[in-house]
């Protein structure tokens, strides 16, 4: 081999190997640079169209994608299927970097998580907020948390943490820790400010081993009217410190137990109400059975009255849910024929406004009632004359004296033609149109 | 030859019923009969809330003017036999009867048990003896099986009591794990327990001598608005009665929905928000209509 041949055959290897070298490198530029843009043009190119983007970019927080000009890290320049020529659904495209907010085996995530509605609290440009967020600190939750908000900023009594920010507690995307968006579970997270062996909080909590309760079912976390941060309304015998009048005492191997179960223990203050509903004819059965009157009321404090557990309408809906179901299915048909849709508006409201309202308790009694369905009214009449007053001056005949046509053993009253619930027909009637109700029993009147 | 053989025996099992789609496969329908208005006197019935039967009588709680209606069965017939009446009942919920033909009646004022001898005379009230804690038992229902021992929905114990026809404690089963609120049960004549929880719109059984209820099929809701009773037949068939949407549902031994049949209106063969019924050897379907103050009766047809 001659020297020439040699150098030729080294300069064949080092192109060769040169070559080799390029070969990864160029689809590794390709995925950096899929649409070929000339050097430099990445996020300049888009700005030359997009001027007024030009502001964004000046904020104190500016997504890192948006940072670097790789807009098209979530835009296709070219077509989409999707709305502002995202490269994937706007509710999924995000967590494509940002899977991670919501761990696995998550107790509990943000609504707005779960639906992928992240620009509800970031923008996906920037921000003069941390986190690209829309607003700072406790102002972004309240915007959606109102009744949160409201409370805490009307409270005579404030949790010094609310001020701190919700995120002192919550986390803001998901929890693998607790309920509720919680850092901890309660009392953990409780006792992480609040020492439970000083005197003063053993004082408070008349010597009962409270590190082991449930905090949130006497305090509310986020501030209220009441000492203490007790919710608003509070079982007298717990704002006197009186525990054992129901559980067993501080010191005994179960203190937290109750003295008696159900209803019995509730009897011997409320012996009057539980006496009067034993005396009727019909009663609520869950106030019998094992929970009793813990089904619908607190023992210790409420933010409702009556100490109810939560408010009157989503109290009773959480056992008679196809009522609750119901009713909302007609508020959004009601919706839907709003006054200012194109849609005509008929006559006649679709549903009963005491229903819709969740004011069960005008027409049933909750504990228990001589009457069919736990009325307070054994006449169907004259409950619903309480409110309306068609009787007054012209109403069909109705009353015990006259026989429904249909059916021999029911007498005409208001429920033979409306459903106190709503049908889904105006009027709340159980047919679609008057005279398809009325010649039900005037069949002579038929076409 | 093996498959030959193998078909031949499912071909056979199906016809003798005993295959596994033998309960599915017979879809059973409820077709009117006839319905129950009045009593002896002519006097009208009110918000009727029990029934019981046998192959030759029906007992009617007749819930709203506090009474017990007795009938006779004969052939398609129904025929007034009296009332009864005790100052223990003055609002009967749910009736059963048992082989010797005594009637027991669940009082909704006093939560008890109140008995009747076959003739119509007042035993006093059922009670339960030997029961371990709680003490105090709160019927929210009761179920005679065939050997006329008393099965008690306690829902102050959380638990199914079985006691003997004379009210001593046999055993009992505790209430499953998250329920939502029992209320009725059934006993198949095999001796399996079912409860109806009518919050979760779901049912749990218990075969005989199981110590826990399991569930049975996934949830009735999308079937059913709110449930309140439930009646068992010879082939395991549940009937759920759906009181406020007016309707049966009829569900099969391993929970799957055989159909729904009924629905609401006035008229005969209408239901108004019905609380109970009973089925006979005979095929024959009585429903407490408690809205349109009647008992209906049905036949069971396949």
């Amino acid at each position: 081999m001659t020297r020439g041949s040699l150098v030729r055959s080294r300069s064949l290897w080092v192109t060769l190997g040169a070559l080799l070298l390029l070969l990864p490198a160029a689809p590794a530029a390709h995925a950096q640079n899929p649409f070929r843009l000339k050097l430099g043009a990445q996020g300049k190119i888009c700005l030359d169209c997009h001027p007024g983007f030009q502001n964004k970019l000046t904020s104190k927080f500016v997504h890192t994608p948006v940072k670097t000009g790789q807009c098209v890290g979530c835009h296709s320049p070219h077509t989409s299927a999707h709305g502002k020529l995202l490269s994937a659904s706007p509710n999924a495209i995000c967590a494509t970097c940002h899977a991670s907010v919501v761990p696995a085996g998550a107790v509990s995530r943000h609504k707005v998580v779960i639906e992928g509605n992240c620009v509800t609290c970031h923008d996906p440009h920037a921000s003069d907020n941390k986190a690209n967020l829309l607003k700072a600190g406790n102002a972004l939750c309240v915007g959606c948390h109102t009744g949160v908000g409201d409370t805490a900023a009307k409270a005579r009594f404030k949790h010094i943490p609310v001020s701190d920010g919700c995120l002192t507690c919550h986390n803001p995307h998901a929890s693998d820790k607790a309920a509720h968006l919680l850092k901890a579970a309660v009392p953990a997270l409780c006792l992480g400010c609040h020492k439970p062996d000083s005197p003063r909080f053993t004082q408070q909590h008349a010597g009962y081993p409270v590190a082991r309760a449930d905090c949130a079912s006497c305090h509310d976390p986020h501030g209220s009217n009441t000492a203490a941060i007790l919710f608003d309304t509070v079982h007298p015998p717990v704002a006197a410190k009186r525990c054992s009048q129901c559980h067993n005492a501080a010191t005994a191997a179960e203190p937290f137990a109750t003295r008696r179960a159900g209803f019995e223990l509730c009897r011997g203050c409320h012996s009057a109400m539980v006496n009067e509903a034993f005396s009727k004819s019909r009663v609520h059965w869950p106030l019998v059975d094992r929970t009793g009157c813990l089904n619908c009321h607190e023992p210790h404090a409420s933010r409702q009255k009556k100490l109810l557990n939560v408010a009157e309408g989503g109290l009773c809906g959480r056992c008679h849910r196809d009522t609750a179901d119901y009713q909302a299915r007609l508020a959004e048909k009601a919706r839907q024929e709003r006054p200012d849709s194109k849609v005509k508006v008929e006559k006649g409201a679709l549903a009963h406004s005491p229903v819709q309202e969740g004011r069960c308790t005008t027409c049933h009694a909750p504990h228990a009632s001589d009457s069919v369905r736990l009325l307070r009214n054994a006449s169907v009449v004259d409950g619903c004359g309480a409110c309306h007053d068609w009787l007054k001056h012209n109403s069909h005949p109705v009353g015990e004296k006259y026989v429904d046509m249909r059916n021999r053993n029911r007498s005409v009253d208001c429920l033979s033609c409306h459903r106190a619930h709503g049908t889904g027909y105006r009027y709340l009637i159980t047919f679609p149109t008057p005279t398809e109700l009325c010649v039900q029993c005037h069949k002579q009147l038929r076409r | 030859m093996p498959r030959i053989l193998s078909a031949a025996l499912l071909l056979l099992a199906s016809l003798a019923g005993l295959g596994p789609g033998a309960v599915a496969d017979a879809a059973e329908r409820l077709r009117y009969l006839t319905a129950v208005y009045l009593d002896d006197k002519g006097g009208g019935m009110r918000w009727p809330e029990g029934v019981a039967c046998s192959t030759s009588a029906l007992v009617v709680a007749d819930t709203g003017r506090g009474r017990l209606l007795r009938y006779t069965l004969e052939g398609r017939d129904v025929k007034p036999a009296g009332e009864l009446v005790a100052p223990q009942l003055a609002a009967p919920l749910r009736v059963q009867i048992d082989s010797r033909g005594d009637v027991f009646a669940l009082d909704g004022k006093q939560r008890r048990i109140v008995r009747f001898g076959a003739k119509g005379e007042l035993k006093g009230y059922l009670t339960p003896e030997g029961v371990p804690e709680p003490a105090t038992i709160v019927p929210r229902s009761f179920k005679i099986d065939a050997n006329d021992a008393i099965h008690v929905l306690d829902v102050f114990g959380a638990r199914v009591l079985v006691l003997g026809p004379d009210g001593k404690y046999q055993r009992h089963l505790p209430f499953p794990e998250a329920y939502g609120f029992f209320s009725d049960l059934a006993v198949g004549r095999n001796g399996t327990i079912y409860l109806l929880d009518s919050v979760k719109a779901a049912l749990s059984a218990a075969p005989r001598n199981a110590r826990d209820f399991t569930p049975v099929g996934k949830s009735l809701r999308t079937h059913l608005s709110f449930a309140t009773s439930i009646a068992v037949d010879g082939r395991g068939v549940l009937y759920v009665v759906d009181e406020n949407g007016s309707g049966i549902v009829l569900v099969g031994p391993d929970g799957s929905v055989l159909g729904r049949q009924l629905a609401m209106g006035w008229t005969e063969g209408l239901l108004y928000n019905p609380t109970q019924m009973c089925l006979n050897d005979k095929g024959q379907v009585f429903i407490a209509d408690r809205g349109n103050s009647r008992v209906q009766v049905f036949a069971i047809v396949r």
